[in-house]
């Protein structure tokens, strides 16, 4: 096969790969910038001619449950990756360089945490959480997510450690450095592409979760804007305002994460694949 | 700094993570084991009836259906995921113009939120107005709506699409991480001896792909063994229990019939051949 055939083919993959990936996010625009349940019963569900802007212009209103929607879905966000990335940097922290008994053990445990279906957590959690009476609330997600994060982020973070000249850390020790500045000055730098990574997928797991968000919170104002979409109160008759509403207020974060992928790839492949 | 220092200071650090792994993980774990060993009910805590739930399923036909899908999509998910993501990062390999841009696009549906791309998809798959039956009566390939999601066989492709769609880019960035470690060194020699392109994939490139195609398939295996939200959203386990998958049959259990001790054991009664097969991937990844 010649250069030229061989980019060309290469080109056309990547293109219906790239229409692939995209087809539903056309589709949400068009609903988007059209009245009401339109896209779902006639025209082109695929163009729109004359935009219809007031599907945007209404999310501003202070009486519809955007607002708290977003607001409860920012909040979720931020406390889990602040959580988790702390959580998950002490621990593996510790595992790596604190000589913690059984530490490789506990790695490990840690991980297969990370793999249990959410499936045969959801069920206990429920009856837990309403005995703390903690269902119905936002904080409810804060409580669980880490949980979902922190076993993977502490496994990729100590992969990432073991994989790091022993060398350095030795050095810094006889130095005269102590746990702290051995932590802040020297492996914390250290580790950002690996805490970037953990970071990317912290997003993907509080953004793909629907069980815990749909089991956990039945009150409309406390939802997330994922779980709001997805409950069947949820009045799809307005699919316009629900689609504009994603695209605000999901959409810009999922994007800025996108062009982070290469950074996803170091982070994991430093620790994880390349040792 | 002292052994027992270090040690009670390492135990330290580690308490946020156990705290949160012990809380929301261990113990609810422990309790779904409880609870699937009981007759509970919602509002009842039930008693101990030692392995009845799990002898009740063996002989539900529902069970066995939610067992069959339940592999079903996940073979199939992970497979095509591997297969179009090595090929994205081996169309990706290479800098050209415009990369930066066609990456983030590819890698776009796995940082969406799952649930809005499904109820997307749900609109693209319909049978009235639906986006993919618009383009194929324009062109006139088709004289009325295809319903997609109305048999079971293309159902469980519906869903194992929307799967596909969701995480092959995650299989794609893993195996771009993977890439980098493929000895140049032997690509070269083996180039000299006159290898063709298809013997150095075969026998350079993908053993180096081994751990990152494992991990790969880890986080697959597990995203989609325990994957809800397509389900319950694209096909809601229908046409008539077609594309029930042991998740979506766990929380039908508990939430429409209440049966909470039965619930717990459907979630749990493959745990065991689930953990047999992560733990040799595992192995894949560490070697």
């Amino acid at each position: 096969m010649s250069g030229a055939t061989r980019s060309t083919g290469r080109a056309l993959f990547l293109a219906a790969l790239v229409v692939f990936a995209l087809l539903p996010f056309q589709w949400m625009l068009v609903a988007s910038l059209k009245p009401g349940d339109e896209q779902l019963l006639h025209g082109n569900p695929w163009w729109v001619g004359a935009p219809y802007w007031s599907n945007y212009l209404g999310l501003a209103n202070p009486a519809g449950p955007f607002g708290h929607w977003l607001m409860n879905t920012v909040l979720v966000m931020a406390a889990t990756l602040g959580i988790s990335l702390v959580a998950s940097l002490l621990a593996a922290f510790a595992l790596a360089y604190m000589r913690v008994p059984l530490g490789r053990g506990l790695a490990v445990a840690l991980f297969a945490t990370y793999l249990l279906p959410q499936g045969v957590l959801f069920l206990p959690l429920v009856n837990m959480l309403s005995r703390l009476h903690l269902l119905n609330s936002p904080l409810t997600l804060v409580l669980t997510y880490p949980g979902l994060v922190i076993p993977f982020g502490t496994w990729v973070l100590w992969s990432f450690f073991r994989g790091l000249p022993r060398d350095l850390v030795d050095l810094a020790r006889v130095e005269g450095a102590g746990t702290v500045s051995l932590l802040g000055r020297v492996v914390l730098p250290l580790a950002l592409p690996a805490l970037a990574a953990i970071t990317l997928f912290g997003v993907a797991i509080v953004f793909n979760d629907y069980l815990y968000a749909f089991a956990f919170i039945s009150d409309e104002r406390s939802q997330t804007i994922v779980a709001a979409l997805g409950s069947t109160s949820t009045d799809i008759n307005d699919a316009g305002t629900l689609f504009a509403a994603v695209l605000v207020g999901v959409a810009p974060l999922a994007i800025v994460c996108a062009f982070f992928a290469d950074t996803y790839a170091r982070g994991l492949g430093s620790g994880v694949i390349e040792t | 700094m002292s052994l027992a220092r270090q040690r009670l200071l390492g135990l330290l650090l580690l308490a946020p993570a156990l705290v949160f792994v012990l809380g929301v993980v261990a113990y609810p774990l422990a309790q779904a084991l409880w609870l699937s060993l009981t007759n509970a009910q919602v509002g009842e805590t039930g008693r101990f009836i030692g392995l009845a739930n799990y002898r009740y399923l063996l002989d539900q036909g529902t069970y066995h259906d939610a067992f069959r899908n339940t592999v079903a999509y996940t073979v199939a998910g992970t497979l095509l995921k591997a297969a179009v993501g090595l090929g994205t990062a081996l169309a990706l390999v290479r800098p050209f113009l415009g990369r930066r841009f066609v990456y983030a696009a590819l890698f776009m549906p796995f940082v969406f939120p799952t649930v809005i791309g499904t109820i997307s998809w749900y609109y693209l798959f319909s049978n009235v107005h639906g986006g993919l039956n618009y383009v194929l009566l324009s062109l006139h390939l088709i004289r009325e709506s295809v319903p997609f999601l109305g048999t079971g066989a293309s159902a469980m492709a519906g869903l194992v699409t929307v799967n596909v769609w969701h995480g092959s880019a995650l299989f794609a960035v893993l195996i771009l991480a993977g890439l980098r470690t493929v000895p140049r060194d032997v690509l070269d020699v083996a180039t000299t001896d006159g290898a063709t392109s298809f013997q150095r994939f075969r026998h350079v490139v993908l053993p180096a792909l081994v751990p990152a195609l494992a991990l790969g398939a880890m986080l697959s295996i597990a995203g989609t063994f325990g994957d809800f939200a397509i389900v319950h959203l694209l096909t809601g386990g229908g046409p008539a229990n077609s594309t029930t998958i042991l998740s979506t049959m766990a929380f039908q259990t508990a939430l429409r019939d209440g049966d909470l001790g039965t619930a717990a054991a459907v979630a749990l009664s493959v745990l065991p051949l689930y953990a047999a097969g992560l733990a040799y991937m595992l192995t894949l990844v560490r070697r």
